[in-house]
């Protein structure tokens, strides 16, 4: 009987583990996580945060259902090391755990600011449901607050201060928010979005140092060109560092991510990986990527399960990514690769309206609509076809999109 | 399809202001894209999703930018 293990219970571990149960009905299958509950919504806890959602709705599974499916879970299970000639997994309580197949499924965990008093007691980084209580219990009593992340989980932290009552100041390293996927008419729009909630976008701005007051809670952000912003609420959202330290020794070739084919091996036999963690080879883009999003987190673990329990390259990992903003009135939607390309296009359409596209060798490989979501799966459908485009940016950039306009893609590569 | 069987199998979206802890949420990045267009046109146009197009559970809340409850029409 194939035992699979499963290091990591968020959507990727816990898709690999779902798929591995339906195709090999008798297979022995772990899950170990390092967290105390099962798997959650982690797209939701921001919610939570934000003093809207209340705590059941967010959780996606109870301990039964792996008892159900006859799926061991380990909670509050931290491993500490892999040897794949041994094929064993070592946990922090010291106990050896048996592989035939193992799927590396940890995802990353937010980067710490390196300033002074970045740990300090009011200084929050966002992603487990365990943070997110802690941000809210902060939030709800807290008044000013200091941003510092200009991104897509940076936002977050700005509609939770809007929510939550509290006025905030959103420190940015540039002149702009998501600099690299958006231009100066696009990124207007979201900065006119945060001023609705109560959050001042601060440009060429960023933390060079947090005070603290003498019980050691925050009081103070201190950017590089001296100016103070007292807040006794942060959120640092800079990005994450993969959970790869358990890896050291193993042999899995690591480029800021496990490096992963697209049927999500390794380099290492019978180790796969999912999720957040992976830099994958895209079949779409033609060269290695990464995605950090929920639909293509499940998607990799599943992919890898199917390919774990064929062991044999069974299916590839084919998928545009998509990434919703949802705290402002008008809709925000990243897909694909919005930050990559060779060529870009992009309009606006009114205050609210606004869109780009990048292009690779001619062909769509992401973009970023504000506003106006209609032709969001016209372009995620030319890119799964990976049709030559970029020369006819005129249709697709028409308010209402109409793939009958573009020219007929015979003779195309 | 005969207009009664439509009226019975559509559904709407509805805005609602808060949800309680036995309800069954989805963020809308949960959804595939057709689904999502599906929701995005029936908050724009304010007008309720045919049968033929679900992908969306009855009574579930789905999170756009508002919350909204799937309901039959
Ligand atoms: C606040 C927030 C908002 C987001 N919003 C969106 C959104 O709107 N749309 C979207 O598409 N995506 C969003 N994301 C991103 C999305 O949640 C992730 O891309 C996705 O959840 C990644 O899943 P994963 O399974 O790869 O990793 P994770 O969910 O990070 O799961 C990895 C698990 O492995 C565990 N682990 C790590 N190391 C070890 C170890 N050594 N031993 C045992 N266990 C270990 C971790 O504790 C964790 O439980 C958001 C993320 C956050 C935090």
């Amino acid at each position: 009987m194939t035992h699979y293990v499963i290091i990591g219970d968020g959507i990727s571990g816990s898709s690999a583990a779902e798929t591995l149960r339906e195709e090999d009905p008798d297979a022995k299958i772990t899950v170990i996580t390092d967290e105390g509950e099962p798997l959650y919504n982690r797209i939701l806890i921001k919610e939570h945060a934000k003093g809207k959602l209340p705590e059941a709705p967010i959780s996606i599974h109870e301990e039964e259902w792996y008892e159900d499916r006859d799926i061991e879970l380990s909670l509050n299970t931290h491993v500490t090391g892999v040897d794949p000639d041994a094929k064993l997994v070592h946990t922090h309580e010291g106990a050896d755990i048996e592989y035939d197949k193992l799927l590396v499924a940890t995802g990353g965990t937010p980067t710490q600011l390196p300033v002074d008093n970045s740990d300090a007691d009011g200084v929050h980084h966002f992603w487990t449901f365990e943070d997110a209580r802690g941000i809210r219990e902060h939030a709800e009593r807290a008044d000013k607050g200091v941003i510092v992340g200009a991104g897509l989980l940076g936002i977050d932290f700005a509609a939770v201060c809007g929510a939550q009552g509290i006025e905030a100041d959103f420190l940015m390293r540039g002149d702009r928010w998501w600099r690299y996927a958006l231009s100066a008419d696009g990124a207007e729009i979201m900065h006119d979005g945060m001023r609705e909630v109560g959050v001042d976008p601060v440009f060429d701005s960023g933390v060079d140092r947090f005070e603290t007051d003498d019980d050691g809670h925050i009081n103070a952000a201190v950017d590089p060109n001296g100016e103070r912003y007292e807040c006794d609420f942060a959120g640092v959202a800079i990005g994450l560092t993969f959970n790869t330290e358990f890896l050291r020794g193993a042999g899995l070739e690591e480029n800021n991510g496990i490096v992963v084919d697209e049927y999500m091996q390794t380099n290492v036999d019978d180790i796969y990986a999912a999720g957040d963690i992976t830099r994958f080879y895209d079949v779409l883009l033609g060269e290695q990527a990464q995605n950090g999003s929920w639909g293509s987190a499940k998607e990799q673990g599943r992919v890898a399960a199917v390919n774990m329990a064929a062991d044999d390259t069974e299916e590839e990992f084919q998928w545009v990514s998509s990434y919703s903003i949802t705290h402002f009135d008008f809709p925000f939607l990243s897909f694909g690769h919005p930050t990559l390309g060779d060529e870009h296009a992009e309009r606006r359409y009114s205050d609210t309206e606004w869109r780009r596209i990048a292009f690779k060798d001619g062909k769509i490989v992401g973009g970023v609509l504000i506003g106006d979501l209609s032709p969001q799966s016209k372009f995620k459908q030319l890119m799964r076809e990976q049709r030559v485009v970029s020369d006819q940016a005129d249709v697709l950039l028409e308010q209402q999109v109409d793939l009958d306009e573009l020219a007929p893609t015979q003779g195309q590569e | 399809m005969a207009a009664s069987e439509y009226h019975r199998r559509s559904r709407h979206l509805e805005r609602v202001e808060s949800v309680t802890a036995d309800e069954t949420v989805r963020h809308v990045d949960q959804l595939d894209s057709d689904t999502l267009e599906t929701v995005y046109e029936a908050v724009e146009n304010d007008r309720p999703i045919p049968a033929t197009e679900f992908g969306l559970e009855e009574g579930e809340i789905i999170v756009f930018t508002d919350y909204y409850r799937v309901n039959r029409a």
